[in-house]
């Protein structure tokens, strides 16, 4: 019997037989990773053959649930969907949002684990009779969108639908997959979906599973739905993530032009401020939430599109581009593409400064161009002409075009920077550096820190590793429970507040001393998955214009980070995960994965 | 480093916690040496001399001879801070209008080559509010030895370049924020420090992000404000439930609604939960 919240097995689907098979999920692997991306690592070692091709038959992609899943805890209709990524040859795992959460877990698993390939388009169909694989080229071509919405009228109520746009159909390494407008955005996972000749997954529920206290799950859920509707989610509530960009831009810390400022004058044309009172058209929420963080803004022609920091820093100052029409044009494309905005963004970035630097013949492409960026973002989804060269990510494109172009690719690991300037956030750069899933902000949380007021973020030591590792550490918790991060602010002793919640659920007597080790085994996990895949110590760094380059603040102050400090910090980073001064855990580390 | 050893005798109470604007004269002037070096910040103080509340990363320490007047502290905060700073600008205690763009001024006569950038301002030299390269403390330390109390015993064994008022507003961002040098204005008596504290407060700008910024609340704003806190009132946000921090002149962030301000500073006030 397993634990409350838990059907204690996954469903491992082969596409190239059509076969399923049945894994079981112990008790103690499952209270050792949770769920998420948690319990995502763990099935990645466990099904993925070492130095797999990401984009290869053999390859895994791991649908994974959590025993939050289902209950009425505010945020908790999320997953992971995790699998080796083909932007970063890394460990990647990309969180949602939706209803596909409830009807995937009530399929009757915990995870939807698919390998092998089909030999011609098809759609995986997921319910209570099993798997199987039906025809889909009637869908090749289709926006993520339109495939849903013809699968949901093909299929008739109550299924849910996972699907990939072109780009994923085409292999665009940062392609994404999405659902009901949510997408798993980060590290290609529409690529490793496409490759499989699989443009949608759709999931039907046919069980029920049941907290282990659902009285105490109850009124958890009644005090947390409270708590959202207070300060700390007003923010996100009433402007969204956008409200990021002015606040950026005033203290230097939004990277513009590929990371050679770290303000951009065109910013107030972008600000939430004033294009929410513009352009905003609704407000909605996510299954399962009632903080309500998406803001859906219109451009002018009557097109809607949801608007976050991220895709607007992405296409806009990163690109130099202050036009909130064709910002709010390029990000609707990549949602119809299938198109990571941030990797988009970056690597586009990275092109426009090739190009004005002679190093790509491309000279309609260059910085502030709005018809330039709409142009190159649909030749990515394509990969047509230049597009077929950024189409894998700025690393890749910089190793191809050389003339020391690597020096200003705005990637950790392959995967390009969200929009936080490592510069003048110290303790986020030491994040950006280290996590296993590149550059990324969604796993290392550490600006919380360096905007908190606690720490000097432009004097990077010992506090700012320490807080680098507790906001990993948090990230990993809540990636695995799944909590949306947005709800982080309502928490007031976060690892005793969770423990609390998994235990209603579950019926497991945990504590947040054992919540926090599961943090460090899950954030470890990870990184012993890169090991295995070829991470050396030097990918654990930043790129050479961060480290060579100050930006200037409003105050007159230079503010820049040398290779030294961030060296001193990574040591740091090792220590205190316990690593050796080669990044590598020891014995008794890798036992406690789990993994044999 | 400051100096709050004095024994406030004129004042009749101990200057260093003197209230300013809902803080202390001490707290004010370290939080502006903070802001102008970047710190450390030392405060040198008579062993077992009671301090206000100091932010965390503050050093004290206790001047192990008491009663030796000035040469004898700055020997000692010298010393505390020789291994880890070049240059130190020694203030006292009591100079509420003290402003950062003077304490710059001043430091970069010795950063030009000098040992002691020595301002002569408002009528007087002021060695209480100058910059010292911190390889003078053996040499204060052996001046107290002798029983040669006073700084220009110091002055006369090392290259000292001393600033008028001409040389100071010779600096154009000194002279537009504190164009009288009042950062040189002590208080000793209870009529200076009731004077001064009738003063108004700096002329600052204030500007709301997010959602702090609703109900076109979004433009820039002058207001009067000593502290961040405030500032925080006079701009009408909740600084202190902890959902809003400051940012200085786009520089550091701070929840510390003490951090003092000067005139011409523009403090933006951010959504704690930045991010994404």
């Amino acid at each position: 019997m397993p634990a409350g919240g838990y059907f204690g097995r996954a469903l491992v689907v082969d596409a190239s037989t059509g076969v399923s098979e049945t894994l079981t999920l112990p008790d103690d692997v499952l209270r050792a990773y949770v769920g998420g991306a948690g319990l995502g690592a763990w099935l990645m070692h466990r099904l993925a053959p070492p130095n797999l091709d990401p984009l290869g038959a053999e390859a895994p992609l791991a649908y994974v649930f959590s025993p939050l899943v289902g209950t009425p805890l505010t945020t908790s209709a999320k997953f992971a969907v995790v699998a080796k990524s083909p932007l970063t040859g890394m460990l990647t795992d990309a969180l949602a949002s939706s209803h596909f959460a409830i009807a995937g877990k009530l399929t009757g698993y915990d995870a939807i684990v698919l390998r092998g390939a089909r030999a011609t388009p098809s759609v995986l169909l997921i319910d209570g009779t099993g798997a199987r694989f039906e025809d889909a080229a009637d869908l090749a071509g289709l926006t993520a969108a339109q495939a849903g919405a013809r699968l949901r009228q093909r299929l008739g109520r109550g299924w849910r639908v996972a699907a990939i746009g072109p780009a994923g159909e085409r292999g665009v390494r940062y392609a994404t997959i999405s659902h009901d407008g949510r997408h798993a955005g980060r590290g290609g996972l529409g690529a490793v979906l496409g490759a499989k000749r699989v443009k949608a997954i759709a999931v039907r529920a046919a069980a029920t599973v049941a907290p282990a206290d659902p009285d105490a799950v109850l009124a958890a859920a009644r005090d947390l739905r409270a708590r959202s509707f207070g300060p700390a989610t007003a923010k996100y509530r009433e402007l969204g993530t956008l409200a990021n960009l002015l606040a950026f831009n005033a203290i230097s810390t939004l990277p513009t032009r590929n990371f050679q400022a770290a303000t951009f004058e065109g910013a107030p044309a972008l600000a939430a401020e004033d294009l929410a009172a513009m352009r905003k058209v609704a407000r909605h929420s996510c299954a399962s939430c009632t903080i309500g963080c998406e803001h859906i803004y219109k451009a002018k022609g009557g097109r809607t599109t949801r608007v976050e920091y991220e895709n607007v820093f992405a296409l806009g100052p990163m690109c130099g581009v202050s036009d909130p029409d064709a910002v709010l044009a390029a990000s609707a494309l990549c949602d119809d593409l299938g198109l990571d905005t941030i990797s988009a963004g970056g690597t586009i970035a990275w092109a426009m400064e090739c190009a004005e630097r002679g190093l790509i013949d491309a000279p309609w492409l260059r910085f502030g161009d709005a018809d330039a960026l709409l142009r190159v973002i649909a030749e990515i989804g394509a990969r047509d002409g230049l597009g077929d060269l950024l189409a894998d990510g700025s690393r890749r494109a910089a190793e191809r075009v050389g003339g020391g172009s690597d020096a200003f690719a705005p990637h950790v690991k392959g995967m390009e920077m969200p929009g936080y300037e490592p510069r003048t956030l110290h303790a986020m750069a030491l994040g950006l550096a280290v996590n296993a899933r590149g550059a990324d902000h969604n796993r290392s949380g550490a600006y919380e820190a360096d905007l908190s007021g606690e720490l000097d973020r432009l004097d990077g030591g010992a506090a700012h590793v320490a807080a680098a590792v507790e906001t990993e550490d948090r990230a990993a918790v809540m990636d695995s429970l799944i909590l949306c991060k947005f709800l982080r602010g309502v928490f007031t002793d976060p690892f005793t507040e969770w423990a609390g919640l998994l235990s209603a659920v579950t019926g497991w007597a945990v504590d947040a001393p054992e919540l926090r080790r599961t943090a460090r085994r899950i954030v470890l996990a990870k990184r012993v998955f890169n090991l295995r895949e070829g991470w050396r110590p030097a990918d654990d760094w930043l790129p050479e214009r961060l480290l060579a380059e100050p930006v200037r603040l409003a105050s007159g102050r230079e503010a820049g980070l040398t290779p030294e400090r961030l060296r001193a910090m990574i040591d740091g980073y090792y220590d205190a995960r316990g690593l050796d001064d080669q990044g590598r855990p020891d014995q008794a580390q890798l036992a406690d994965l789990r993994l044999s | 480093m400051v100096l709050a050893g004095g024994r406030s005798s004129r004042m009749g109470t101990p200057k260093a916690a003197l209230e300013w604007h809902g803080s202390t004269l001490l707290r004010r002037t370290v939080g502006i040496l903070a802001r102008a070096t970047g710190g450390p910040v030392v405060v040198v103080r008579a062993k077992g001399q009671e301090l206000p509340a100091l932010p965390r990363d503050v050093e004290v320490i206790d001047d192990p001879r008491e009663g030796k007047g000035p040469v004898q502290g700055i020997a000692a905060g010298l010393g505390a801070l020789s291994d880890r700073a070049d240059v130190a600008f020694v203030s006292s205690t009591d100079m509420p209008f003290l402003h950062p763009a003077f304490v710059r001024r001043v430091l970069r006569a010795v950063y030009e080559g000098a040992d002691v950038g020595l301002p002569i301002a408002r009528g007087f030299p002021q060695p209480l509010a100058a910059a010292y390269r911190t390889s003078l403390a053996p040499m204060a330390g052996q001046l107290v030895k002798e029983d040669r109390l006073r700084p220009a015993f110091l002055f006369e064994q090392c290259a000292v370049t001393r600033l008028d008022e001409v040389a100071l507003r010779d600096d154009p961002v000194l002279a537009a924020l504190d164009p009288e040098l009042t950062s040189v204005v002590n208080i000793n008596e209870p009529d200076d420090y009731r004077t001064a504290r009738e003063q108004p407060a700096p002329e600052v700008t204030i500007q709301r992000f997010g959602v702090l910024a609703a109900q076109n609340r979004r433009a820039p704003e002058t207001v009067r404000a000593a502290t961040v806190a405030e500032a925080a009132t006079a701009a009408g946000v909740d600084f202190a439930a902890g959902h809003v921090t400051a940012a200085l002149n786009g520089d550091q962030i701070t929840r510390d609604g003490q951090t003092p301000l000067a005139t011409g500073d523009t403090v933006f006030f951010l959504s704690a939960d930045a991010g994404g």
